[in-house]
C-alpha cells in the first residue's frame, strides 16, 4: 500500500459491530473511492475501544480525533469535510453532558483521561486480526526475551516478584501458582486459559479477545514455558462467537510464524493451543468445573485440594489462569517485576479492568490502576448518574460479588478492600445502581441467576439459594415475615460454609452486602410493606398508585376515561378522596414523580384529569349529595382545625358512625386552602361545595371557634381529640434586621387577602425569598394587587425549586422575575424602616443529605436590592397552644408515636403540618385516614396498631389498546387565562382540559399495574380462588 | 511461510513498525496542507499527494502529512505548514509539486526551511 497520511481507526468491538460498525466501514469505503481517497486514507478495525456507550465509533489517527455515534449517512459529509478539506466536524464528535462544546481529541475526554492502559495497551491502536500490527507493537518480544534470556524459575520469579495476582476475582497470586505446578513431579503439565466469562453485565475478557488476542498467547506462552507445558487449552463461551473467530485467525498466525508449534523461534521449546467452547454454564467458570466440562464430564466442581495445579486436567498438574491474567504477563517480562509493582495498592498491584455499566452516563470498559476510588470511577470517568439521580451502591465481582454502598465511595479499590466492605473483585463487573434501584429486588435478581446456574451437587447451593429466592420473593410480593432478615443471614452463611465451590460459597454475597448495608430497606418491605425505590411491583402495584399517599388507583380512572367513562372514574377517585375537587386543582401530583411515561416523554397529567373529571360532574349537575350514614356510637370526638387533615379526618370518622365537631379559629374552614391558597388556584365557591359535602356527611363544622385548652373539651364529653391545627407560623430567616417595618409575614399577607383585604398594601418594589409554593403565591397575589416589580430570591436553581413546576411558569408569565442562586445576608433599614436587602451570591456545590445540590456562598458578591416591602416565605412551622398539655419538639412540632399516631396525652392523636411541618394537601389527608382508623380502635378500646398493607388496584379494568396517535409522549397544552388579563384579577387561571384532550391523555397511560394484577389473576386461578379477584370492568 | 527464527522476528518488527506509526502518535515532523475551497481550487490536492510520494520515496517513517481548512490568507495558496520537532513551524505559499518536492528535500529530511516559498515562521495561536 501507497504512504497513507490518514488511518481511521474503526472499533469492532462486539457492541460496535451491533451497533453498525461494519455498515459504517462500508459507507466510509465507498466515499473514499469516490473520493479517490483510498490510498490515503485506510481503515483499521479495532478491538474495543472501551467506550461502548458512544458506538459506533471511530478514533481518527495520527490526530486522534474521536466520533460517535456515526451513522452511515454521515458519512459522505465526514469524508468530505475531514479527509479531503481537513476541516475536523464538530458534530460528530463526543459532546459532554450539560455542555454544549464537542471535545475533539480522544485523549482531552474525561473517561479516557484517567485511565492507565495496561493490558489493553493496544486497544484500538491494532487490527486484532493482524499479527504484525501487535509485532510491531512489541508483541512477542517478551516471548522472544524469555527464550533467549530468562530461566523457567526466572520467569516465575519475575511474576511473583511483580505481585500479579488472578483477575478471574479470587486473587490468588500467579506467580506462585505456577510455582506449585512446576514443583510437580507428574508430566505432562497443562494450561487453561479461563474465558468463561459468566456475570451479568461483565465483557473483559471478551474485549481482551476482541482487541488483542495476541497478547493472550504470548502470556500463554510464556506460562507453559515457565510451569514446563506444551500444550494449552483455551475454553470460551460459545455466546463469544466474534471473540472466538478473532482468537482462532490469531491462533493460526501465530501458528504459521512458529510462535505457536514446535521448537518456538526455534529455541526448542513447544507449545501449542486448542479452543474449546462451553456452553455457557455460570459454573463452568469454577476451574475444577470448567476442567470437568474440557473432559466431556458434566461440570461439576469437585472437592479442592488437591488444586488444580497439583492435580488437574486428565489428572495432570494444570494451570488455569484467567484472560486478563495472562494478558498482564508479556508486558510485566518485557517491563520487568519493578516497573509493574509500583503500581497500585500494597496488595494489589497493576491495573484493573472493569466493565462500568447500569445507571451511568459513561457507559463503557475502563482501565484503572489498583487503588483508585469508586468515586473517581463513577463521578469522573463515568460522569455520574443519569437524570442528577443519587447514586446508591454498586454492585462489583456480580452475583459472587455484593453491594458498596455510596458511603466507601472514596475507599480505594483492591482485593482486600472489597472483601472487607463484603463483595470482591470478581472478574470486574460494576454495576451502578441509583436511587430509584431496589436492593431487595438486586438480592433476587443475583440469587434468581445463581439459583438457575447452581449445578446442583451440593445441597446447600442447590436448595439453599431455592430457600433464599423464595424469601426474597416473598418479601418483594408484601408477603415478609418478621424474622425473615434473620433467617436469610443464617441461611446465606450456611450456604457459605457448607458448599464445595466457588458458586455456592459466593452466592449468598449479594443477600448478605445489602443487609448489611441496606437493611432499613428490608425492614421497609417486610414490615411497613413499602419499596422506597418504587421497584417491588407485588408492593407498589404501579409507581403513581403507590406515590399517590391516598394510594388512589390511578391506572383504572385513566383508563375509565379514556373510555369516556367519567362517571366510574370519579368513583375510583372517591374510593380513597374524599375531596376531589380540591386535589385536582392544588395537589403536588405525586403521583408524576415516579411515571414511566417520563422515560421518553412527560409524565401523565393524572391531577388535570382528576381536575376535569370533578368539572365535568358539576357541570352536568351531578355533583352527588352525600348521604350522611347513621350515628352506630355515642363517642364524641372534636377535631381542631378544618384544613385538610382535620376535614378527611372528620370525613373518616363520620363514615365509622362517630359524632365529629371540627373547630376552626377562622371565620372560614379549609385552614390553608382557604387562608393560604390564593383564589386564582382554587376557587372559594369550590372549596366551599366540597367543605359543604363533609358537612352533609354528617361533620359539625364551627368556624371562629378557637380552641385554647383540651381539657375544656374533655369537660364537654368529647371522648378524643384530634389536633390538626397545621403550621401557620412563618418562620424567620435569621438574618440582621429582620425586625424592620416592611417585612411582611407573608402567611398573614395571603390570610388577609384570602379573607377579603384588596387593597395594595405592599407598595411597588416587592422581594420574596423562598422557592415553595408560598413564595411563588405570595409573588403572584403581590402582583395582582398592583404591586409593579416582583421579585423571588432563591439559593438553588430552577431545577430544585420546590414549587409546583405550572405555578412557577405561570408566575413568569404573569411578569414575575425569579433570581436564582442568591441568599439574604441582611436586612438594611432607615429608622426602622426597610429600605434595602443585601445578597450574597451562591454555586452548587456537592449534594446535601436531602440529595439536593447545597449552595455555596461566593466570597464578595454581595448586593443590595431596594425594596418597599420584603417577605420571607422559606417554611411554616407549628404554632401550639400550652393549654394544649401536649409534648412538642425542638421545632415546635406536635410529638406522636409513630405506631398509634397518639401524642403524649391519651386520647389525643395529631395530624398534618402540625406532627409533620409543612408539607401538602394529599399527605395531609392521608396521615388523616390512618389517624381516623386509630382513633376508631381507640375509642372502641381495640389495640392501637396500625396495619401495613401493599399497595392493590382497587378495582380491575382491562387496559386499552393503545395506538400511535395515543403514545405521543407529550401531555396536552392546559389552557389558562391570557396572562395580561389575570394580573389585575383573582379569576380562576388553569381553564382545564377539554373533553377531547383529556381522553387523548388518558390513552397514554402504560397502565403499570398490569404486570400485578395479571400474575394475581393467574395465582387466583391456580388456587381455584377465583371468588376474591375483583369483578372485570368490560370495556363498553 | 516459513517459521521465524529470532532475528526473523526482530526484522518483521521493525518492519511493521512502519505499517503502523500513524497510530503511535509519535513522529518528527508534520506538513500540514491547507485544504480550504480556495486551497483546493487552487492545487492543494495535488501537494497533498505530491508529499505522499515524497515520503515514499524517501522511505522516512516519521512524518506524517494532514490536512486543515482554509488559514485565511486564500492569494497565498496552495499553502503547507511543516513542524519539525524542536523548531518552530514554518508556513509556505504559492506551492506547486516541485516546490512541495524540494520543500521536503531540503526542509523536512534536512532541516533547512526553504526561504523562497517561506512566509513567516511561527503558528497562530488558538483554536
Amino acid at each position: 500500500m501507497a504512504v497513507g497520511r490518514i488511518e481511521i481507526m474503526l472499533c469492532s468491538g462486539t457492541g460496535c459491530v451491533a451497533g453498525g460498525a461494519f455498515r459504517i466501514k462500508d459507507a466510509i469505503e465507498n466515499e473514499l473511492a469516490k473520493r479517490g481517497l483510498q490510498n490515503e486514507v485506510a481503515i483499521v478495525p479495532t478491538g474495543c475501544n472501551g467506550f461502548c456507550g458512544q458506538g459506533p465509533l471511530v478514533v481518527i489517527k495520527p490526530d486522534g480525533i474521536f466520533y460517535a455515534w456515526l451513522k452511515p449517512e454521515d458519512i459522505p459529509f465526514l469524508v468530505e469535510e475531514h479527509f479531503l478539506k481537513g476541516r475536523p466536524v464538530k458534530k460528530f464528535m463526543f459532546v459532554p453532558r450539560e455542555k454544549k462544546e464537542p471535545i475533539p481529541l480522544l485523549g482531552d475526554i474525561p473517561f479516557f483521561k484517567k485511565q492507565m492502559l495496561v493490558v489493553l495497551r493496544n486497544k484500538g491502536i491494532i487490527d486484532a486480526e493482524k499479527i504484525d500490527d501487535y509485532i510491531a507493537r512489541d508483541g512477542y518480544a517478551a516471548l522472544e526475551k524469555v527464550l533467549t534470556s530468562m530461566s523457567p524459575e526466572g520467569v516465575i520469579e519475575e511474576i511473583v516478584r511483580s505481585g500479579l495476582r488472578g483477575r478471574g476475582g479470587a486473587g490468588f497470586p500467579t506467580g506462585v501458582k505456577w510455582k506449585i505446578c512446576r514443583g510437580e513431579k507428574v508430566t505432562p503439565k497443562y494450561l487453561i486459559c479461563n474465558c468463561d466469562e459468566g456475570d451479568p453485565g461483565a465483557y473483559m475478557d471478551r474485549s481482551v479477545f476482541e482487541s488483542d488476542p495476541h497478547s493472550v498467547i504470548e502470556g500463554l506462552a510464556i506460562a507453559a514455558y515457565a510451569i514446563g507445558a506444551s500444550h494449552g487449552y483455551i475454553y470460551a463461551r460459545t455466546e463469544y462467537p466474534l471473540a472466538i473467530k478473532r482468537m482462532q485467525t490469531a491462533i493460526q498466525q501465530s501458528r504459521e510464524y512458529g510462535l505457536l508449534g514446535e521448537s518456538i523461534l526455534g529455541s526448542g521449546f513447544n507449545f501449542d493451543l486448542e479452543i474449546r467452547e462451553g456452553s455457557g454454564a455460570f459454573v463452568c467458570g469454577e476451574e475444577t468445573s470448567l476442567i470437568h466440562s474440557i473432559e466431556g464430564k458434566s461440570p461439576e466442581p469437585r472437592q479442592k485440594p488437591p488444586f488444580p495445579a497439583q492435580v488437574g486436567i486428565w489428572d495432570h498438574p494444570t494451570v488455569i489462569n484467567n484472560v486478563e491474567t495472562l494478558a498482564n504477563v508479556p508486558v510485566i517480562i518485557s517491563r520487568g517485576a519493578d516497573w509493574f509493582s509500583k503500581i497500585g495498592t500494597e496488595t494489589s498491584k497493576g491495573t484493573k479492568i472493569f466493565s462500568l455499566v447500569g445507571k451511568i452516563n459513561n457507559t463503557g470498559l475502563i482501565e484503572v490502576p489498583m487503588g483508585i476510588t469508586l468515586r473517581e470511577i463513577i463521578y469522573e470517568i463515568g460522569d455520574g448518574i443519569p437524570g442528577n439521580r443519587r447514586f446508591k451502591a454498586v454492585q462489583t465481582g456480580g452475583p459472587s460479588g455484593g453491594c458498596i454502598p455510596a458511603s466507601l465511595m472514596d475507599v480505594p479499590i483492591d482485593y482486600e478492600s472489597l472483601v472487607k466492605a463484603g463483595s470482591m473483585m470478581g472478574s470486574g463487573g460494576m454495576i451502578v445502581m441509583d436511587e430509584d434501584t431496589c436492593m431487595v429486588d438486586v438480592a433476587k435478581f443475583y440469587i434468581q441467576f445463581t439459583n438457575d446456574e447452581s449445578c446442583g451437587k451440593c445441597t446447600t447451593c442447590r436448595d439453599g439459594s431455592e430457600a433464599l429466592l423464595e424469601v426474597l420473593t416473598r418479601i418483594t410480593n408484601g408477603e415478609g415475615r418478621e424474622g425473615d432478615i434473620e433467617f436469610l443471614e443464617e441461611l446465606g452463611l450456611a450456604i457459605k460454609d457448607a458448599s464445595m465451590c466457588g458458586l455456592g460459597t459466593t452466592l449468598p454475597n449479594p443477600v448478605l452486602s445489602t443487609i448489611k448495608y441496606f437493611r432499613e430497606e428490608y425492614e421497609e418491605h417486610i414490615k411497613y410493606k413499602r419499596c422506597p425505590a418504587v421497584v417491588c411491583r407485588g408492593l407498589i402495584s404501579s409507581p403513581c398508585q403507590y406515590m399517590c399517599p391516598l394510594h388512589t388507583d390511578v391506572p383504572a380512572y385513566l383508563t375509565l376515561t379514556a373510555m369516556g367513562r367519567f362517571k366510574e372514574a370519579l368513583e375510583v377517585v372517591r374510593k380513597t378522596n374524599p375531596l376531589p375537587l380540591i386535589c385536582g386543582r392544588v395537589c403536588m401530583a405525586h403521583c408524576a414523580l415516579k411515571c414511566r411515561s417520563k422515560e421518553t416523554g412527560d409524565a401523565l397529567a393524572v391531577k388535570e384529569v382528576k381536575r376535569f373529571l370533578t368539572d365535568w360532574e358539576l357541570n352536568s349537575g351531578q355533583y352527588p349529595q352525600v348521604v350522611p350514614l347513621p350515628k352506630k356510637f355515642e363517642e364524641k370526638v372534636a377535631i381542631i382545625g378544618s384544613g385538610p387533615a382535620g376535614l378527611a379526618a372528620g370525613y373518616y370518622l363520620a363514615q365509622e358512625g362517630y359524632p365529629v365537631t371540627i373547630f376552626e379559629k377562622f371565620p372560614v374552614a379549609g385552614g390553608m386552602l382557604a387562608v393560604a391558597i390564593p383564589e386564582y388556584r382554587l376557587p372559594k365557591k369550590l372549596l366551599q361545595l366540597e367543605i359543604d359535602a363533609i358537612r352533609q356527611a354528617g361533620v359539625d363544622i364551627r368556624t371562629n371557634s378557637p380552641v385554647e385548652s383540651i381539657d375544656a373539651l374533655m369537660e364537654e364529653g368529647y371522648k378524643a381529640v384530634l389536633v390538626a391545627v397545621g403550621a401557620h407560623k412563618n418562620r424567620k430567616l435569621g438574618i440582621p434586621g429582620e425586625e424592620a417595618e416592611g417585612v411582611v409575614d407573608p402567611i398573614t399577607f395571603l390570610r388577609q387577602v384570602n379573607l377579603g383585604e384588596r387593597s395594595q398594601t405592599l407598595g411597588d418594589r416587592v422581594g420574596i425569598i423562598g422557592g415553595g409554593n408560598t413564595a411563588v403565591d405570595t409573588a403572584r397575589t403581590a402582583l395582582r394587587l398592583g404591586s409593579k416589580d416582583v421579585t423571588i430570591y432563591y439559593r438553588r436553581t430552577r431545577a430544585e425549586m420546590p414549587a409546583i413546576a405550572e405555578e412557577i411558569e405561570a408566575a413568569i408569565e404573569e411578569g414575575v422575575k425569579i433570581e436564582f442562586l442568591v441568599n439574604p445576608t441582611k436586612v438594611i433599614s432607615d429608622n426602622g424602616k426597610l429600605k434595602s436587602i443585601e445578597f450574597i451570591r451562591t454555586k452548587l456545590g456537592d449534594p446535601d443529605a436531602s440529595g439536593r445540590k447545597r449552595p455555596v456562598p461566593i466570597d464578595g458578591s454581595e448586593f443590595a436590592v431596594e425594596l418597599d416591602a420584603l417577605l420571607p416565605a422559606v417554611s411554616q412551622d407549628a404554632e401550639i397552644p400550652s393549654g394544649f398539655g401536649v409534648e412538642l419538639s425542638k421545632g415546635g412540632a406536635i410529638v406522636t408515636d409513630k405506631e398509634t399516631l397518639m401524642t403524649s396525652r391519651k386520647g389525643v392523636f395529631a395530624c398534618g403540618d402540625a406532627v409533620t411541618l409543612p408539607t401538602d394537601v394529599t399527605t395531609a389527608m392521608s396521615e388523616a385516614r390512618n389517624v381516623a382508623e386509630l382513633m376508631h380502635k381507640y375509642l372502641r378500646g381495640q389495640e392501637l396498631a396500625r396495619e401495613y398493607e401493599p399497595v392493590r388496584p382497587s378495582v380491575v379494568v382491562e387496559p386499552i389498546e393503545m395506538g400511535e396517535e395515543e403514545a405521543a409522549t407529550t401531555r396536552p397544552q392546559m389552557i389558562r387565562l391570557p396572562a395580561d388579563e389575570r394580573r389585575h384579577t383573582f379569576e380562576e387561571v388553569d381553564l382545564g382540559y377539554t373533553e377531547e384532550s383529556v381522553m387523548k391523555e388518558a390513552r397514554r397511560c402504560l397502565r403499570c399495574d398490569w404486570e400485578l394484577q395479571k400474575l394475581r389473576r393467574k395465582a387466583a386461578k391456580d388456587a381455584q380462588e377465583v371468588e376474591e379477584v375483583p369483578q372485570v370492568v368490560e370495556p363498553s | 511461510m516459513p517459521k521465524l527464527t529470532i532475528d526473523e522476528l526482530r526484522k518483521k518488527r521493525d518492519e511493521a513498525r512502519k505499517g503502523i506509526y500513524l497510530r503511535d502518535g509519535e513522529y518528527r515532523g508534520k506538513i500540514t496542507v491547507h485544504l480550504g475551497t480556495c486551497g483546493i481550487a487552487a492545487g492543494a490536492r495535488e501537494i497533498v499527494t505530491t508529499f505522499l510520494a515524497e515520503i515514499e520515496r524517501s522511505g522516512v517513517k516519521d512524518i506524517v502529512v494532514t490536512t486543515s481548512g482554509c488559514a485565511g490568507l486564500c492569494s497565498m495558496e496552495p499553502m503547507a505548514t511543516v513542524e519539525m520537532v524542536d523548531s518552530p513551524p514554518v508556513k509556505y505559499g504559492k506551492l506547486d509539486a516541485d516546490a512541495a518536492r524540494r520543500i521536503f528535500r531540503e526542509h523536512v529530511l534536512r532541516g533547512n526551511a526553504v526561504a523562497e516559498y517561506s512566509l513567516g515562521v511561527g503558528s497562530e495561536k488558538g483554536g
